[in-house]
């Protein structure tokens, strides 16, 4: 019974393995969390709504109805794009209408009752809406008035303006006509099929899409419009950017006035009337946000590109125009409406489709109960140890002491201090680096090489100046999102000929999101090299579970690495005839391993962050149940690691583990994250402790030390 | 009994499934619905088809309904244009694709196979010489009129100037105080009246265009209190809806340009038109319809049409 039982749990738990093992279910995370993620519903919407009007029109898709299409997209993208970079900026232009109409009429008055050339209409024109977009600017952006409100009233005014000049020229603008041959050109010349000014746009679309996502004033225009406050903190000048932005949007409409007028020839009484409107609902549809920091010039014209298939649709299917208008409101209105539901539960759809656990199964843990005869036994020889620094330091994570017993801690308020020895009363602040520094080393000038959460690698020297190493590696050829950026770099060591091996614990987790990490027990994380000989940072190992503790052996070919979330160290061969060889040293830890240091016997210390438990272990071969439990609970009632207890393990080079060193129940040292030996005593840190600890070894080399063991004696 | 007329085959057969767009300024106004209904009538009873595209009065909405009927390969196209030149190189883009146009009442400088609708400069000139006649020295409060236009590049505008003009120089007793567009916005027009008769209390005739839009100048006429003392002249189509406004005073004059002349002929160019084998652009013919002054002795009967009776 028990056997039948124990096959058909296997089975299913052969599927959950297989599951988790070929269908990449992450990726699909990830997709989501690429920020052009943004453009797909447009996109979708976009695709179908041609294909919806090709089937009730099948002259749609002819060469004529796209060259239509192209011809209105040509000045109606423009405009639409005037609207959506001051949506980008957290505004809003209702005057873009009129500032096009105005346009509309100077050129067509320069060209033909002032008998100008075409250059000088041309400028003529864009000045004039340069100098529209310049006084909303102004109002805007150095006078700080509602932009709703501000270009409201501009409306009117252009309009106005519009209204009072238009009786005047009307004549001889119906009458007139422009001797420039460009003109002539512009309105009727063709190009690989296609009206000129669908080239005119594709250029001005496609600079604009540079500037806005590749360029300075392009970022500096998004950050403002995603949280103005921030982008003036960050140093950004936001008056300048709006007043640029406005004045930008005005000449963009002014070009779109040109084209219009090359198009057509003429302006009547409603020209521009109701633009606003129709841009606006062209920008929502593309999915710009109508709260500003968020669009792109893409979206903008797959926004337009939906508006005039729909409205040139319900003009062919006759729907009268008053419903046909409103059609389009109510178009407006469920744009609005899916952007501010999109915005709203972007990042908790993200949240809940993003962690994918997988299927990973332990052995039984090996005993650890008071009193027996296990290595692991529980004890609480920890509990002798010195406090340094209490109360002054917050979350050390790996202690390093140099030459002359001076003690080195990072802190997570992004500084590394510096405990003077023989005592370590006083301290100092030793450099300033803005993340927390993780695993510290030195290297063999006695710079001061860290992994910072976050950042990236930096190293500071003895003269306290610090220099980043790197923050990117190479990009790895099939991963989706973009791995080349640093986000965990966690424990280094440095091989004897000066290559720094690191640890990046995870690549799809921000430092503090480690728990979300622990529960997908994928292998996320990867090892990474750089060379600074060369300057040159490659990825090295990859695919392994919370790659954490690095160690160089002595042989200067090889290294330890712990695998945290595995319970596992193994041994790698980075150089020599073995190069590139993976060995599991010890497996099956009692739990989760994190640094790997050298010990003065020639064997190694590690420490383990955290302590398995029955429970986690069934969850880690039930990925289901561990994704329902991120998605239905919040992060304080997850199952997580036992991290209440503080424990120090000793192995040897060939992985027999040798003792086990504990602060049972963690009164002094829980979550030890790392210790280094010098000289007789033993360092403790703890990622989240408030201290540093000191523990006498019994029977230890009291002269031997970490620089020593690596580099050698200073000579005198 | 009999023999059978051997010219029915041809005019039915041709008509047969032909495809007719007709794009107004904007549909929901008496003119635009009469003009379809006594197209729809003819179509119906005669095999093809009448599809309306209605750009609700906006330029840019008809200009992109024109593109589209000219990718649609339309047989005809009847186009109402809002001012002389919108539409003006569209025209010549659906001559070029071989689509015949017939304008329909306001053209654009750009001429087509046909035009069918009044013509503007009689129009401009017939009404001018109602107002000289009531305005002439010693009959009319003073020699003073005003005339509010519709969009200043309107054909209807442009071309009833230049008649008003031709009248004028017959009448130079006669003092043109006042020209405004009121872009056929009855809000608009009524300001500008209300302006008028601010600046020049002795006004003595006051000219509209569209006697849809210039219940705008009658009201301000009345409610200036001075109806009685001038003389307000508008054109139009001559609904029932006006007459009326004659009867209750908001309208001395009706300059009716005769819309059941105008859906007969309409129709009869259709049918031509479309049977025609000639290619688009290579006659052009035109049809101006006539005027009848109506003034409250005459608003009765068939210078008041309804919309029954083109259904």
């Amino acid at each position: 019974m028990t056997a039948v039982s124990r096959n058909s749990v296997s089975i299913a738990e052969r599927f959950v393995r297989f599951r988790s093992e070929y269908i990449p279910d992450h990726i699909l995370g990830e997709l989501l969390a690429k920020r052009w993620m943004d453009n797909a519903i447009p996109f979708i919407v976009m695709v179908s709504s041609v294909a919806l009007f090709s089937i009730i029109n099948p002259n749609f898709l002819t060469a004529g109805g796209i060259f239509d299409l192209v011809q209105q997209l040509s000045e109606f993208g423009l405009i639409a794009m005037a609207l959506g970079i001051v949506m980008l900026s957290g505004g809003i232009d209702l005057s873009i209408g009129m500032i096009y109409s105005l346009s509309v009429l100077t050129v067509l008055t320069c060209l033909n009752v002032l008998g100008l050339s075409f250059p000088a209409s041309l400028a003529v024109t864009l000045a004039v809406g340069a100098i529209c977009g310049s006084i909303n600017g102004i109002l805007i952006g150095y006078l700080r008035l509602r932009a709703f409100l501000t270009t409201l009233v501009m409306l009117i005014i252009y309009r106005s303006i519009y209204e009072l000049s238009f009786p005047l020229v009307s004549n001889g603008i119906v009458m007139g006509s422009s001797g420039s041959s460009f003109w002539e050109y512009l309105s009727f010349a063709t190009f690989l099929g296609l009206p000129i000014p669908a080239f005119v746009f594709a250029m001005i679309a496609i600079a604009f899409h540079v500037l806005l996502s590749r360029m300075r004033p392009g970022w500096h225009l998004i950050a403002v419009g995603g949280a103005r406050r921030s982008a003036y903190n960050a140093g950004i000048n936001v008056r300048f950017t709006l007043f640029a932005t406005y004045m930008t949007s005005g000449i963009l409409c002014s070009l779109a006035g040109t084209l219009f007028a090359a198009r057509i020839g003429s302006t009547g009484a409603d020209t521009g009337v109701g633009m606003e409107i129709a841009a606006l609902t062209a920008v929502v549809l593309g999915g710009n946000s109508l709260g500003g920091g968020r669009g792109s010039i893409p979206k903008t014209i797959i926004g337009a590109v939906i508006f005039l298939i729909l409205s040139n649709g319900l003009i062919r299917m006759a729907v009268p125009g008053p419903l046909s208008a409103m059609i389009l409101g109510v178009t407006l209105i469920a744009g609005v409406y899916v952007d501010g539901r999109w915005v709203k539960h972007r990042a908790q759809i993200l949240h809940k489709l993003y962690v994918s656990p997988t299927y990973f199964e332990l052995p039984p843990a090996p005993n650890t109960d008071f009193g027996s005869s296990s290595v692991y036994a529980v004890n609480d020889e920890l509990r002798t140890s010195e406090i340094i620094g209490l109360g002054q330091i917050e979350g050390p994570e790996d202690p390093l002491l140099d030459r002359d017993g001076n003690l080195y801690a990072g802190s997570r308020h992004g500084d590394i201090y510096r405990f003077f020895a023989p005592n370590f009363t006083t301290h100092e602040i030793f450099a300033h680096i803005g993340g927390h520094p993780l695993g510290m080393n030195f290297d063999r000038h006695g710079n001061l090489v860290t992994c910072v959460g976050g950042m990236g690698l930096f190293m500071v020297t003895p003269d306290k100046e610090v220099i980043k190493l790197t923050d990117e590696t190479n990009r790895s050829r099939y991963s989706v999102i973009d791995d080349s950026r640093m986000r965990l770099p966690d424990d280094l060591d440095i091989a004897p000929d000066g290559r720094i091996f690191f640890s990046e614990a995870t690549t799809r987790y921000d430092y503090v999101e480690w728990p979300l990490d622990s529960l997908e027990a994928r292998g996320n994380g990867r090892i990474i090299c750089y060379d600074p000989s060369n300057k040159t940072t490659r990825t090295v190992l990859r695919s392994l579970m919370f790659p954490n503790g690095i160690c160089v052996m002595p042989d200067g070919l090889s290294l330890l690495f712990a695998e945290t979330w595995g319970c596992r160290i193994s041994r790698f061969w980075f150089d020599g005839p073995e190069k590139g060889k993976v060995e599991r040293l010890i497996e099956n830890l009692p739990g989760m391993p994190d640094n790997i240091n050298r010990a003065s016997d020639g064997n190694y210390w590690t420490t383990l962050v955290g302590m398995r438990t029955p429970a986690l272990d069934v969850a880690l071969t039930m990925p289901g149940f561990r994704r329902r439990m991120t998605k239905r609970m919040g992060p304080s009632n997850w199952l997580m690691p036992n991290i209440n207890t503080g424990c120090v393990l000793k192995f040897s080079p060939r992985g027999e583990m040798l003792e086990s060193l504990w602060d049972m129940g963690g009164v002094n040292h829980p979550m030890v994250t790392s210790v280094k030996e010098h000289k007789g005593y033993l360092y403790l840190g703890g990622i989240s402790n408030n201290r540093i600890g000191r523990w006498k070894i019994p029977n230890a080399d009291p002269n031997w030390s970490g620089p020593e063991s690596y580099w050698g004696k200073l000579d005198a | 009994m009999g023999i059978d007329n051997p010219k029915r085959a041809s005019f039915y057969n041709g008509l047969k499934g032909k495809r007719v767009i007709f794009i107004p300024i904007a549909m929901g106004l008496d003119i635009t619905e009469a003009w379809y209904a006594g197209m729809k009538r003819q179509a119906n009873d005669l095999g093809y088809s009448v599809e309306v595209r209605d750009p609700n009065a906006s330029t840019e909405m008809g200009i992109r309904a024109m593109t589209s009927a000219i990718a649609d390969r339309a047989d005809l196209i009847v186009l109402h244009n809002p001012d002389l030149q919108s539409y003006a190189k569209l025209i010549r883009r659906a001559r070029d694709a071989g689509i015949k146009v017939l304008q329909l009442n306001m053209e654009a400088l750009q001429s087509s196979d046909s035009y069918v609708g009044g013509d503007w400069v009689k129009v401009g000139e017939q009404s001018t010489e109602v107002l000289a006649k009531t305005c002439a020295p010693g009959r009319g409060s003073s020699n003073k009129i005003a005339f509010v236009t519709g969009t200043p590049t309107g054909a209807i505008t442009v071309y009833a100037l230049r008649g008003m003009s031709i009248a004028l120089t017959r009448h130079p007793e006669i003092k043109l105080v006042a020209v405004q567009a009121g872009n056929y916005d009855p809000v608009k027009e009524k300001s500008i009246t209300a302006t008028i008769l601010q600046q020049h209390p002795d006004l003595c005739g006051i000219m509209g265009i569209w006697d849809l839009s210039d219940t705008g100048i009658g009201s301000a006429v009345v409610e200036a209190g001075k109806a009685s003392q001038v003389n307000v002249l508008t054109v139009g189509p001559g609904s029932k809806t006006s007459c009326d406004n004659i009867h209750k005073g908001i309208f001395s004059t009706i300059v009716n340009y005769n819309l059941a002349a105008q859906v007969n002929v309409l129709n009869q160019q259709i049918t031509e038109l479309l049977l025609s084998p000639d290619k688009a652009g290579s006659t052009q013919t035109s049809y101006f319809s006539p005027l009848t002054v109506v003034t409250k002795s005459n608003a009765t009967g068939r210078n008041c049409w309804t919309m029954e009776d083109f259904r």
